[in-house]
């Protein structure tokens, strides 16, 4: 179970590329056990900063511990101790899963038992295929068997579920909280609210670079301070309305031509919103209702929708 | 050593499953092999494909042609009438006619007493000089032999040829080791480029430095699995060549092995560098073609060195290729020994030593 006891330590990291800072000084720790969320679209800095803490890039300043080794100088006591999967990775595809899992369990000191390992990412009926038949699915169950064959303390997963189809995705989920049952601290990235929602038991979230939000699912959607979203478009050209004057309104928020309001009060809020366009002659369209999510507090931090670039 | 181990299987399953790399790599050299060596495998000596008309059809007639085709440069055609092998000898099917005119056996007898010696008419074709001045000399020799037989001659001076190579060399002979030392540099300069560009496109290198794994572990375990494949490899051919054209190998193996395991080594450095510099799989495939291609026709792989112009030489004395082509020549068809060809083996391992620094050098996990 989750302790308050850091077993990552994040200081200052900062990554450029020539002219570009990818990651622009973030801070943060990851407690022992639990699962941590690095959330944000892409190209937020996410996958950079984990690379960044695997060592397979160099922070230009800062540095990061994992455990009692700083991942600048100790980098070959680290790789022992954690376990990798990356994104888009490909592995030997005439090799089987079986043999490749021998093979990266070569690489380290000591290992699992891999026939219990391929049976716990439910491969075996896959043991003597080859790797370029399995599903996707399989593919990045087998991945997360590679980043577990040294029997780590802490599992790194970038994008776990991305390009899954919903079955696999939940397949995938149930791996990573039984992972958190035995102990493992999983560290992943994600742009999929749900999945971190189900998954996370803290969130950071990132954007262009910097760390703008850091806590659990739950709390990030109670500062809020609202527990519903009205979400409308108004036509083209249509003067602009001071939205915070509707009723019961605590924030508004706006991404491409959508606009949102938030509100604990959603009756009074919708009534005074369609008598409102109804005295200036506006026409709402998409008019919808729903309760308030994490893409609520993405889009209300960072005036954008997750998905987009 | 469990990983050096495990990467070196691996490497070799892929080499195994991966079939049709497999199989083209070896049929191309045999294909290559085959080929040259049955178009040009005779040896150095040309051969002559004499038509014979013999209008006589007597004892005297079927001695000369037997005396012709005890000469191994010739083969004979019997055709019964002139204008039949004339026309054989227009198309090219016979480069050379000899017409044996009725009476041949009469006259023989009367010529032997010292009078105008007999005519044998020898068509040729003008537009085959070469061949056909060749012919003549092969058919003046065999009538030479019988009319010195029938005057009972007795020469007192004879010439005694004698190779300074004591060898009786054929052009297989020269092509062998040739095609060998081809098939290393392709499979290793080619292959490495092509593999590694391609495994760190796809970042499976990328996934590998994430683990504890070390780089020179990698490094040797592809080198040991390519030096396994290259020695069987080189085996095939070896073995192709001797059921087929009865290629022998004149020096020690142990020579052979070492030359074979140095030319491996010296190239795989030179693919890990063209791996380096190519940004991407693709481009690696022609940066290797554009180093191998002159290396095939510059390095003596299929003409001897000496063929080469004046102002290539310095060129290609430098290419390892040619190094690798003497130096296996040389143990295959003279049996020199490992110190006879210490030059070649020190050109060969400066090649593979300043490589493998290139290689360090411009080497990328990612």
């Amino acid at each position: 179970m989750s302790s308050q006891e850091p077993i990552i330590r994040v200081e200052h990291l900062v990554k450029r590329y020539g002219e570009f800072t990818a990651v622009k000084g973030v801070d943060f720790e990851v407690h022992k056990g639990e699962v941590f969320g690095l959330l944000g679209p892409n190209g937020a800095g996410k996958t950079t900063t984990l690379e960044m803490l695997v060592g397979l890039r160099k922070p230009d300043k800062g540095t990061a511990w994992i455990g009692e080794f700083d991942i600048k100088k100790h980098l070959e006591r680290v790789k022992e101790v954690i376990g990798v999967q990356l994104q888009s990775t490909t592995l030997f595809e005439l090799l089987t899963v079986e043999e490749i899992l021998k093979m990266y369990a070569s690489f380290y000191p000591k290992h699992i038992s891999i026939p219990d390992l391929i049976e716990d990412m439910i491969l075996s009926d896959k043991r003597k295929s080859r790797i370029k038949s399995l599903s996707g699915g399989q593919k990045q169950r087998l991945a997360i068997a590679l980043a577990l064959v040294h029997d780590p303390w802490i599992i790194f997963l970038d994008e776990p579920t991305t390009g899954l189809d919903p079955q696999a995705r939940r397949t995938l989920w149930d791996i990573i909280l039984n992972l958190k049952e035995r102990g493992k601290t999983v560290m992943l990235t994600t742009h999929y609210m749900d999945e971190a929602h189900v998954l996370c038991d803290r969130i950071a979230i990132m954007d262009q670079g910097l760390l703008i939000a850091l806590d659990t699912p739950g709390n990030l959607v109670k500062n809020l301070q609202s527990d519903s979203a009205v979400e409308f478009r108004l036509p083209e050209g249509a003067p602009v309305l001071d939205l915070k004057e509707i009723e019961g309104v605590k924030q508004t928020g706006s991404h491409k031509d959508t606009q949102v309001l938030y509100t604990d009060n959603l009756q009074q809020t919708l009534t005074s919103l369609i008598q409102t366009a109804s005295e200036k002659d506006l026409k709402l369209t998409d008019l919808q209702t729903r309760t308030a999510t994490l893409e609520d507090v993405f889009i209300h931090m960072t005036g954008r929708s997750l998905r987009e670039g | 050593m469990k990983a050096y181990w495990q990467l070196t299987l691996a490497q070799l399953r892929i080499f195994m499953r991966n079939r049709q790399v497999l199989f083209w790599t070896l049929a191309f050299p045999i294909f290559l092999m085959i080929m040259l060596g049955s178009f040009l495998g005779n040896g150095n000596g040309v051969s002559v494909t004499i038509g014979l008309v013999d209008q006589d059809h007597s004892p005297q007639s079927k001695q000369l042609a037997a005396m012709l085709k005890k000469n191994e440069a010739i083969s004979l055609e019997k055709s019964s009438s002139e204008q039949e092998a004339l026309s054989k000898l227009k198309k090219g099917d016979v480069q050379l006619v000899l017409q044996v005119p009725k009476g041949y056996d009469e006259e023989m007898k009367t010529a032997a007493k010292g009078e105008k010696p007999f005519t044998l008419p020898v068509f040729y074709n003008e537009t085959n000089m070469a061949v056909s001045q060749v012919g003549q000399q092969l058919v003046y020799n065999a009538v030479d032999a019988v009319s010195k037989q029938q005057a009972d001659y007795k020469p007192s001076v004879v010439i005694d040829p004698k190779g300074v190579e004591a060898l009786n060399l054929r052009y297989i002979d020269f092509l062998v080791p040739g095609i060998v030392a081809m098939m290393i540099m392709s499979n290793n300069m080619n292959g490495v480029a092509g593999q590694i560009a391609s495994w760190r496109e796809r970042g499976i290198l990328r996934r590998m430095q994430g683990t504890t794994l070390k780089a020179h572990t990698f490094i040797a375990a592809q080198i040991t699995a390519r030096l396994m494949l290259n020695g069987l490899q080189a085996l095939i051919v070896l073995g192709v060549a001797r059921l087929v054209f009865d290629v022998e190998i004149k020096g020690s193996w142990l020579t052979l092995v070492s030359f074979v395991i140095l030319g491996t080594l010296a190239f795989m450095a030179i693919g890990f560098i063209i791996a380096g510099i190519a940004k991407t799989p693709e481009s690696a495939g022609p940066i290797a073609g554009f180093l191998s291609f002159p290396m095939l026709f510059l390095g003596g792989v299929f003409f001897p060195i000496k063929n080469m112009p004046e102002f290539l030489q310095p060129i290609v004395h430098i290419l390892p290729i040619a190094h690798l082509t003497t130096a296996m020549r040389e143990t295959m068809n003279v049996g020199a020994s490992f110190m006879n060809l210490g030059s070649e083996a020190l050109i060969l391992s400066c090649w593979l030593v300043g490589a493998f620094i290139a290689a360090s050098l411009t080497f990328k996990w990612e």
